[in-house]
């Protein structure tokens, strides 16, 4: 809807300048933001449009300019502040806690955070997930109580979307590429879901690379060029043409000198290159050549780059290359720079052979190398010892550079080198390439700046895993590049698949535990019918509750990213309180419990803010259990407090009360972590804390409640085991922190956190206790028995690794 | 300006804690007992050469990245004891060699569950050392568990006053330096440990790197085996449990970066050192064993939160 004369803007950007450094993302925009009106927001590669959006959400701040709303200027404008106005934005990396299902990726949202009970928590959130779904993207067909994870692209897509329309008093919407992994019919939806919202009055600003879909979904088109308003346009009255020539900017022909260098080597060759994203790719590059790639941004040019760099090592059918090949990465902060090292560290690494003398790497070489190269590049630093993070961006890359030619490979692969570089830099850094060039050395420039391509001698222009132009000399321009971009290749068909359900149950987590519990089961049984006994059941069952408790609690640590070295001492710790203090005096063995489980609380505050390793702290503070311990029992003693005795001894009718009580206390996990408000909570701070935190979440108290429930587990450990052994002594329990650990794996837990499977858990423990009886029965050497665990560990994992990978495969 | 940043420098670098904890220990030592002499110091030396190789062994595990860990280390130890105290019935160097030589080969076996089945290096060598621990318990009664008398021997030996063992150790922490600061493979781990990623694109072989730490860390187990069988009159199976928490405790005061690609070999040498000071220090003060076990555990503790601290600071 079309905002009329009248009408006052709900937001105004006014003159808003951003600078990194010396380089202008934007310059004097202005943008005036109308309820109800849908703005596409265009522009080239490297425009300005998503600096200009995370200033309009505050992630960034701006350096000059204005920001109106209602009528005032805000002065501090944050991420709350947009919030607070009702400004939502559904992003192209996807901020959804995967693990977590549809519907409580919502609910992380829209929960109470209050202790007060909610029993319909769960059924309200699910209804109003699918409703809201169904609203907005009918027939979806998207199964909400399945993790992110195990949905399709296009479906994570459409969660992501919807998550953002749940902003409260949503305002303004901000739409980056959403369509980009939409098959067309949900694209479909997604127009008229924004034509839904402007007739209700939210602002939506659309910004897509798709011209044909801005045409038909926006009312007012804002172009941005070199980070400037290149002027507004209503999109009634304009062609897809005139918008190309318009972000296509004013051509300068310049005269170019024109190489042949046909008569020259070719050093790279590739040939129909089908493979991933990529399709039927064809290219090569001749020696002292620069070939430049092109088009939008992820129209597959990083795969392709990956896959020539890997080629020199590893053979790919359908690239021929020569000689070494270089990789300099322009994402710097991942990819490129070694933050401890100095200048000239950076510089040398990728080819450490040429400054060695006989054994090691010779000071004096080192220095004159990387000299030579410090005052051709002109670098702005005290020297080549300074350390590479004292650097500008633009100057950490020179260094990139100098190190992918100082490697003396013969072909060097740029990957958008002058991503977030000053122009003084960016002058630097073309030279260079030049006299690369002329050293005989051939160049693969990709690059997200167009105008960058002028230095190429010639251009590939890709779009969607195609090469769909090749420019040469004079040809390659801004706006024939712009032109090539947008030329549409045949749409891969987005295929949603169904899953066969019988592999579906196999690939089940709990599976794995399940059958190797039954296999051990029917083993152990027919080697000796009377563990088949309730006699039976019942001792062989009481000795294996420990473990059941001691992997729990391993399991809530492990949920939440770190592991528990020292469980087995505080286990044993528990064990001396029990037996001794306990039984001396009730009070004060309880007081004792309360104390332990606050000091495992106390770790967890110290793991998260200190950020000190979790496995570093729980091995130190395994000395303090057993020291505790030793203290308050020096040498083996004790007893077991009557009642707590006669509890586990407990004779349950039909069922053998060990056996009732592990089903129970799985069931109780199972129904905290799956069923209550902050179960979900913990589970999603394991998998994505940041989305956690933004959702008003403290992942602090996330880390505090687990610790805390891994210290009631270690107590609910201690006591078993205290009524199994009978006793108290500090160092008999040492080996549940190994066995909990390993417990944990086969139960399918992921040691990376998020993913707590109570059920798997305890029915690993149950078998690792009968894979024990078993060993024994079968007369193996018992000193096998450890071994064997280690065996089923490393059988698992590589299991899992195998699945993983021959999944990935099917999908290739 | 100049001599401000040198101070600057010093007090940032990760020497700084374990040498002050070593001073603190040592005068704690001469108020608890009235005397501190060379050979209080000297036994401190000989003591800490198991938790220093050990130490240094993990350092440079950890040093190669992806917040990789050895706690098989201790069962490496035990099992190269034994060997050797059995090949060295024959000869004293194959007993030596054959130590190292099981260090190695429990190394490759980390290392290629670790690096070609993808399993983090907690996990694998938690489930590797339950196995070396089979073969532990496996030899014990078949193997000799008595040194040789001319090994114990040359371990009593000194040379200008100082102990064979911790000139050894002393020699292969220097070598060690010189391959981890000086050599390509030392910068390459090093790189490793920063940034994997990185350090592919680098054109640096990740696997073969991440292999050699490995197979570096379980040498030096071996040997420390070896020795450690003299030192206590002969192999036992919980042998290596003395030196795994002291090791660890060494390499991270010693401001490893837990993360990787930053060590600090003399550091970590120190910190073993001030390890061995602190059960020095206990035994003179005449706390109980218990007692000792507690102030060892806020001690390690404190220390990380106060160490970890500097090293995020200068970064």
């Amino acid at each position: 809807m079309k905002h009329t004369a009248e009408q006052k803007p709900l937001l105004s950007l006014k003159g808003i300048d951003r600078f990194f450094g010396i380089t202008k993302a934007l310059q004097d925009v202005d943008l005036d933001i109308y309820a109800g009106e849908v703005i596409g927001l265009i522009g080239p590669n490297g425009a300005g449009k998503s600096t200009l959006m995370k200033i309009l959400t505050g992630v960034l701040p701006r350096t000059n300019g204005e920001i109106w709303y209602a009528g005032e200027a805000c002065e501090n404008y944050t991420t709350k502040t947009a919030s607070q106005i009702g400004i939502a934005c559904a992003y192209q990396d996807l901020s959804l806690c995967t693990n977590l299902s549809t519907a409580e990726n919502f609910a992380l949202l829209n929960v109470g955070h209050g202790a007060a009970p909610d029993m319909n928590w769960r059924r309200r959130t699910q209804k109003e997930a699918k409703d809201f779904l169904e609203q907005y993207f009918p027939g979806n067909g998207i199964d909400i109580s399945k993790p992110v994870e195990a949905l399709s692209l296009t479906d994570r897509q459409v969660v992501e979307i919807c998550k953002t329309l749940l902003a409260e008093n949503l305002k303004i919407l901000i739409l980056d590429e959403p369509t980009s992994a939409l098959s067309s019919d949900k694209a479909k939806q997604l127009h008229r879901i924004v034509k839904e919202l402007s007739a209700q009055g939210v602002a939506v600003i659309y910004i897509s690379h798709k011209l044909a879909e801005i045409k038909e979904v926006t009312d007012r088109i804002v172009v941005l060029l070199n980070g400037q308003n290149k002027g507004e346009l209503y999109s009634a009255d304009i062609t897809q043409e005139e918008l190309v020539a318009t972000m296509g900017g004013v051509a300068e022909q310049k005269d170019k000198v024109i190489r042949d260098l046909s008569a020259n080597e070719k050093m790279l060759d590739i040939s129909h290159l089908t493979k991933g994203d990529l399709t039927d790719i064809n290219m090569e590059l001749k020696r002292g050549e620069i070939v430049g790639i092109s088009g939008l941004a992820g129209s597959g040019q990083q795969e392709l780059l990956q896959m020539i760099f890997r080629s020199a090592k590893k053979k790919v059918d359908g690239i021929e290359t020569k000689g070494n090949i270089a990789y300099v990465s322009g994402d710097r902060a991942t990819e490129g720079v070694f933050q401890f090292w100095n200048i000239k560290n950076n510089i040398l690494v990728a080819n450490f052979d040429r400054v060695s003398g006989k054994l090691l790497i010779s000071n004096k070489k080192a220095k004159e190398s990387a000299q030579e190269w410090y005052d051709k590049l002109k670098f702005r630093a005290e020297g080549i010892d300074s350390n590479i993070m004292s650097l500008s961006g633009g100057n950490q890359q020179k260094a990139l550079i100098a190190r992918g030619v100082a490697s003396e490979a013969e072909i060097i692969i740029l990957n958008d080198p002058t991503a977030g570089v000053d122009i003084g830099t960016k002058q630097d850094i073309y030279k260079l390439l030049e006299e690369v060039r002329d050293m005989g050395k051939s160049v693969i420039l990709y690059s997200t700046e167009d105008s960058e391509m002028e230095i190429c001698d010639r251009v590939y222009v890709m779009h969607d895993g195609h090469v769909v132009k090749e420019l040469k000399g004079a040809d390659i321009t801004v706006p024939n590049i712009v032109t090539a971009s947008f030329i549409e290749t045949e749409k891969k068909q987005i295929v949603e698949k169904k899953e066969n359900p019988v592999a579906a149950a196999f690939s089940k987590p709990w599976m794995l535990p399940l059958l190797t519990l039954l296999l051990v089961f029917i083993a152990n049984i027919a080697i000796n019918p009377n563990l088949m006994s309730y006699v039976g059941l019942q001792m062989k069952m009481r000795s294996s509750l420990p473990l059941v408790f001691a992997a729990l609690g391993q399991m809530f640590i492990v949920m939440v990213g770190d592991v528990d070295m020292g469980n087995g001492y505080s286990i044993g710790l528990v064990n001396v309180i029990v037996g001794v203090l306990l039984t001396g005096n009730v009070w004060i063995g309880l007081l004792g419990l309360v104390i332990f489980v606050c000091a495992y609380m106390a770790m967890s505050v110290l793991i998260k803010l200190r950020r000190i390793p979790a496995i570093v702290v729980t091995m130190g503070a395994q000395f303090i259990w057993y020291g505790i311990a030793l203290i308050i029992s020096p040498t083996p003693g004790g007893s077991c407090p009557e009642a707590l005795s006669a509890f586990f001894r407990f004779q349950s009718p039909l069922i053998p009360f060990p056996i009732v009580l592990s089903v129970i206390i799985g069931a109780v996990t199972w129904y905290f972590l799956f069923r209550c408000r902050y179960g979900m909570v913990l589970r999603g701070s394991g998998n994505n804390a940041q989305t956690l935190e933004r959702s008003g979440w403290s992942n602090l108290l996330t880390k505090v409640v687990a610790y805390g429930v891994a210290g009631v587990f270690a107590v609910l450990a201690g006591l078993a085991f205290t009524a199994t052994s009978n006793g108290a002594d500090a160092n008999s329990s040492v080996n549940y922190n190994m066995m909990s650990i390993a417990t944990v794996i086969l139960g399918g837990c992921s040691m990376t956190g998020g993913v707590p499977i109570p059920g798997g858990v305890v029915m690993a423990a149950l078998a690792m206790n009968l894979i024990n009886t078993l060993l024994t029965a079968m007369k193996v050497n018992s000193n096998f028995q450890t071994a064997i665990i280690g065996l089923i560990l490393i059988g698992v994992l590589a299991l899992k690794f195998l699945i993983r990978k021959g999944n990935k495969n099917g999908h290739e | 300006m100049a001599t401000n940043k040198k101070i600057k420098s010093i007090l940032g670098s990760p020497v700084v804690w374990p040498v002050v904890g070593c001073i603190i220990l040592m005068v704690l030592t001469y108020a608890v007992s009235g005397s501190f002499n060379a050979r209080i110091l000297t036994a401190g030396l000989k003591l800490c050469v198991f938790a220093m190789l050990l130490g240094m062994a993990q350092m440079i595990v950890v040093t190669s990245g992806n917040g990789a860990i050895d706690i098989s280390q201790k069962y490496i130890l035990t099992l190269a004891a034994y060997v050797s105290c059995e090949v060295m019935q024959t000869n004293i160097f194959a007993g030596i060699l054959a130590a190292v030589l099981v260090g190695v080969l429990c190394g490759l076996i980390n290392a290629c569950v670790n690096v070609f089945l993808n399993i983090h290096a907690m996990i694998t060598t938690m489930a590797t050392g339950y196995m070396y621990y089979t073969i532990i318990l496996l030899v014990s009664n078949k193997f000799s568990n008595s040194p040789n008398s001319a090994f114990v021997k040359w371990t009593n030996s000194s040379f200008l006053g100082i102990n064979a063992m911790t000139l050894t150790v002393i020699v292969i922490a220097v070598i060690l330096y010189f391959v981890l600061y000086k050599s390509k493979y030392g910068l390459n781990l090093h790189a490793v440990g920063q940034k994997r990623e990185a350090a592919r694109l680098a054109g640096i072989n990740v696997k073969k790197t991440v292999i050699i730490a490995f197979l570096i860390n379980g040498a030096l187990c071996g040997l420390a085996g070896a020795m450690n069988a003299a030192y206590c009159g002969g192999a036992n199976q919980d042998l290596g449990t003395t030196y795994f928490i002291p090791s660890i405790a060494a390499c991270f005061v010693g401001g490893t970066n837990a993360a990787g690609g930053k060590s600090n070999i003399i550091a970590v040498c120190v910190g073993a050192f001030m390890m061995t000071l602190m059960s020095t220090f206990l035994n003179a003060a005449k706390i109980p064993a218990s007692w000792q076990r507690l102030i060892q555990g806020i001690f390690i503790v404190l220390l990380l939160a106060v160490a970890t601290k500097s090293a995020k600071t200068k970064s």
